[in-house]
């Protein structure tokens, strides 16, 4: 029996305030000249406060919520790549991410190289990205264009190599942030059917979408978030009443 | 720590890669290519050995490869601990992504830097080897071992400075006047003797920098063995740079992703 769960416990998290403000060495040598009152006071931003969270394996969870809510920040705290300021974080099982597809491509080298070097950013090793490349290739399908220099492609072709290499390795935790949406309407099927597999290989998906057909589709648990709070956990169809709710939108 | 070196260890294929892609865009769409590298120190030494060599009085055959040795060491240090300290803000994309030890985009900058250097100072060795024949030996293996030196000392040098580049942006100004300053109160281009001559002894011999040259200078310019001291002063500033290095991380590894 697999054991892949996400526990979160009280989490906090703040932006720290410094990083907004001009960071230089000069501003740091006219703040000591400054008289301490006078500096204007930027408070750290409270993005997740007080989350509690229990994932176990199996579960699907839509997260739901307005701009800002803090959907992209609790993924990225579940990533461990925020550290939290308050609270405890645990995630057991193989992390996968797709947070920002066109990362990390080399303009001047051809897809097929690309490929390989998305691979390694990924950890992969050389020998494994080998054994997948044929796959990959047939699925960007772009036909000669792979052998030509990424810089030649137009952006969707960029985004159907950079969606094909990302969704070829699954893991045991899959995490999206509104990924799904890429490339032209026979693309896009097939980009759908890819994710639905993805997300039946992997133990726990985690999806930030406003897209409710695709959470309806994806999911069977709904978390709301709400000014970095989560105000509603339960079944998705209930997290849709709950959101337009806290939004003040009219139900469906 | 142990557990830190492991994970650079595991991401080993993704830091080779952005070393190699490194070099590969550095010489990519030039005419000469790799060739540059050789021959842009090769240039600029025989330019300054002559004018030099003239205000000095000192014969340009043993004076050039001093010259080379020095620039092309020097200029290891200070654009892998400028570049590094941009190592952070370049790889922001593959911070915000992926859970990596953030040393490995430092480690990538020395890396790229050594390879780079590497093929410098072959023009270094076939320099010395017609100019300066008598000092071929068994002491040129200790030559060697200014790679490992090097890579140890800018590592750490560029991981402190990345941690501090990322919170102060305009760090590479000041870096550029610091290394300036360095490089003019040390034997870099200037002899040894120039120094000594004109009752400046302790710059010498109280120099790290000095004594990282000295790796290098006295197997191949005398066909002498580096002296203990030499190795030393370099391991001290090793052993420096790496604390500072580990204390910044430490305090501040988890919290580079904010100041990105």
């Amino acid at each position: 029996m697999t054991d892949h769960r996400i526990v979160l416990r009280d989490v906090d998290l703040h932006y720290a305030a410094v990083a907004f403000k001009e960071r230089s060495l000069k501003a740091l040598a006219s703040g000591l000249l400054r008289a301490p009152g006078m500096q204007p006071r930027i408070a750290d931003v409270h993005a997740l406060k007080r989350i509690s969270l229990e994932i176990g394996s199996g579960e699907r969870v839509g997260l739901l919520g307005h701009n800002g809510a803090g959907k992209s920040t609790l993924l990225k705290v579940l990533a461990g790549l925020y550290p939290i300021s308050g609270g405890q974080r645990l995630v057991r099982g193989k992390v996968r991410a797709l947070f920002d597809l066109s990362l990390g491509f080399e303009p001047d080298a051809t897809g097929r190289q690309n490929i390989l070097y998305r691979g390694l950013l990924l950890g992969l090793s050389p020998a494994f990205m080998r054994r997948i490349e044929a796959e990959v290739v047939e699925f960007a399908d772009l036909g000669e264009f792979i052998d030509y220099p990424i810089k030649t492609y137009s952006a969707g072709m960029q985004v159907r190599l950079a969606f094909a290499i990302s969704t070829a390795v699954g893991g045991d935790v899959l995490l999206l942030d509104e990924v799904i949406g890429a490339g032209d309407a026979s693309f896009m099927d097939k980009a759908k059917l890819r994710i639905q597999e993805l997300v039946a290989r992997s133990e726990i998906l985690v999806l930030a979408s406003h897209d409710m057909a695709a959470l309806h589709n994806l999911c069977s648990r709904g978390v709301v978030l709400h000014h970095g709070r989560i105000e509603f956990d339960g079944p998705v169809e209930e997290a849709f009443n709950a959101y337009r709710r806290l939004n003040h939108l009219p139900a469906l | 720590m142990k557990e830190y070196f492991a994970r650079v260890w595991q991401a080993r294929y993704f830091w080779t890669h952005l070393a190699l892609s490194d070099l590969r865009s550095r010489w990519r769409g030039s005419f000469f290519g790799v060739l540059w590298t050789v021959i842009q120190p090769l240039g600029m030494t025989l330019l300054l050995a002559l004018v030099f060599s003239q205000i000095f009085h000192i014969p340009i055959r043993n004076y050039a490869p001093y010259i080379l040795s020095g620039m092309i060491i020097w200029d290891y240090v200070t654009t892998s601990a400028v570049n590094g300290s941009q190592a952070f803000i370049q790889a922001d994309a593959y911070i915000k992504q992926c859970q990596h030890p953030l040393a490995i985009y430092t480690l990538r900058t020395a890396l790229g830097n050594l390879i780079a250097l590497a093929l410098a100072s072959v023009a270094l060795a076939g320099w010395v080897l017609i100019a300066l024949p008598n000092t071929f030996g068994w002491t040129w293996l200790a030559a060697l071992l200014i790679y490992p030196i090097l890579l140890l000392l800018a590592w750490p040098l560029a991981t402190l400075l990345a941690y501090i580049a990322t919170r102060y942006r305009d760090l590479p100004h000041a870096l550029g006047l610091v290394f300036q300053a360095m490089w003019f109160v040390s034997p870099v281009y200037f002899t040894e003797e120039t120094f000594r001559a004109g009752k400046l002894r302790a710059l010498v011999d109280y120099n790290p920098i000095y004594h990282l040259l000295e790796i290098v200078r006295a197997p191949l310019l005398h066909g002498r063995w580096p002296t203990a001291t030499n190795y030393a002063y370099c391991l001290g500033s090793i052993a420096v740079f790496s604390l500072l290095a580990w204390l910044a991380g430490s305090r501040a590894e988890k919290k580079v992703i904010f100041y990105l």
